[in-house]
């Protein structure tokens, strides 16, 4: 659960004035259906294909994402495998460089 | 299977010269009836090496009878859509005698699947010629599952390092920024590296299978003194409920966090202060609810913060959000409290 607070301490670093956080597929999707983000990092986690759901409404609405996994191999599925994706840990650097592309779109 | 009613005149022959074989052979023959190691004869001399003897070891790996195999090919066993690979895998095995096994996927009479290590060799008459095959099968089933398993086990592992190290960047980050004294510094990586550590040993114990809730309490504490002469200062109330991996790493967090602020500001920084942590599970509509409450007091009057630290970050925004529930960090003047109510684990109020 510290990885929640790191990441947001990165995002604030980098200038972002606002983080929401979802633990669940569920909340996830009810945040992307009441606010406007202008982007999203998706936990892969283990049920990867679970995540697809997030991945699919973020999609729908245009809001550029990144994956974030803390496996090695990764088994993308069709239609995601064009999609950045940032393996933990990651250093700060590869977080703000891969922002800075999913946001200069 | 259908059954064979009508033995060609070839495969009689070849069943014959097997049974002359038993009668001669007599010590051999009842090993290979009897050992537990799978096994078929075959015959050369006819197209597809249909089967003259199959012991009963063969019989009780595949499913089928006696009567239902002899006379077939070999190949019938082959998982049905026979996979090229694995039928020109059996016909290199027949031409020469490698030195391994060659994996093949096989079909039961049940219609249920295994591998086997199948082991071919032929058999030679006087003038050297090759007048049967043997077939030898080791079923590789379990050995299959348990490399499945290790494969998982790996990948688990893995991934619980990773995540471990993104923890202690978490942690590294958070030291480097709120201070700059090396000694501070250090100070505040160890504590929580070492409070993180120990959750791990914690859980090792049993073999990750999850922790009781008053041993994490118990284990979380003792850094704090908690076991000499300071227990009457901190008072626990409720049982060990059983709790799963990530519920203990993050409670285990959640209370070393609480416990340092108690050491530095609250009810452990005079010699007056005591903590009161009771929990229980309590039934709602929505399922049942672990809440623990810490509660201060008798410590220095509380002013709330007025920046938070990362320790009540972590409590307040960190904690919810992995355990999915709600967390309330209250300062109030006599002392702090803490409740925390998340989904109960399965099975805690039984215990």
């Amino acid at each position: 659960m510290m990885i929640l607070m790191i990441i947001e301490d990165m995002l604030a670093e980098l200038g972002c004035e606002s983080v929401t956080a979802a633990a669940t597929v569920d909340q996830a999707l009810a945040l992307i259906d009441t606010q406007v983000f202008d982007a999203a990092m998706v936990d892969i986690n283990l049920n990867g294909n679970k995540s697809h759901d997030v991945a699919d409404a973020l999609a729908a609405r245009d809001v550029p994402f990144v994956f974030s996994t803390g496996y090695s191999a990764l088994d993308m599925s069709e239609g995601y495998r064009d999609r950045p994706v940032l393996k933990k840990p990651f250093p700060f650097e590869n977080l703000a460089e891969v922002l800075s592309g999913l946001l200069s779109r | 299977m259908p059954e064979m009613t009508n033995k060609s005149e070839e495969q009689k022959a070849a069943e014959a010269e097997v049974e002359s074989f038993r009668k001669d052979l007599g010590p051999f023959v009842v090993a290979a009836e009897t050992t537990r190691m799978a096994m078929v004869f075959t015959d050369a001399k006819e197209p597809g090496h249909p089967i003259i003897f199959a012991n009963d070891a063969f019989l009780s790996l595949t499913g089928y009878d006696r009567k239902e195999v002899l006379g077939h090919s070999f190949n019938f066993l082959i998982a049905r859509g026979a996979d090229p690979e694995a039928l020109a895998q059996v016909e290199v095995a027949f031409e020469g005698s490698t030195d391994h096994g060659s994996e093949i996927r096989y079909r039961r009479k049940d219609g249920s699947m295994f591998w086997a290590a199948i082991f071919i060799s032929p058999v030679l008459n006087e003038s050297g010629g090759v007048e049967q095959h043997f077939a030898s099968f080791v079923d590789l089933t379990k050995q299959k599952r348990q490399q499945a398993q290790s494969t998982m086990m790996i990948n688990e592992l893995n991934h619980r390092v990773k995540n471990t190290l993104s923890t202690v960047q978490s942690i590294v980050w958070q030291a480097l920024r709120k201070a700059s004294d090396p000694k501070v510094i250090r100070e505040s990586i160890e504590s929580r590296l070492f409070a993180l550590s120990r959750s791990h040993d914690l859980l090792t114990r049993e073999n990750w299978d999850g922790a009781g809730l008053l041993d994490l309490v118990n284990q979380a504490m003792e850094p704090f003194g908690v076991a000499n002469g300071r227990t009457e200062r901190f008072v626990i109330t409720g049982k060990n409920i059983r709790l799963p991996p990530n519920v203990t790493l993050a409670l285990g967090i959640a209370f070393h966090e609480l416990a340092t602020n108690a050491v530095k500001y609250g009810a452990f920084s005079n010699e007056a202060g005591s903590i009161l942590l009771a929990w229980t599970v309590e039934p709602t509509p929505k399922g049942d609810r672990l809440i623990l409450r810490w509660q201060e007091k008798d410590g220095p009057p509380v002013t709330p913060p007025i920046r938070k630290g990362f320790g009540s970050r972590v409590i307040e925004r960190g904690l919810p959000h992995e355990l999915q529930g709600t967390v309330n960090l209250d300062y109030r003047l006599d002392g702090v409290v803490c409740t925390i109510n998340i989904p109960a684990p399965r099975g805690a109020r039984d215990e």
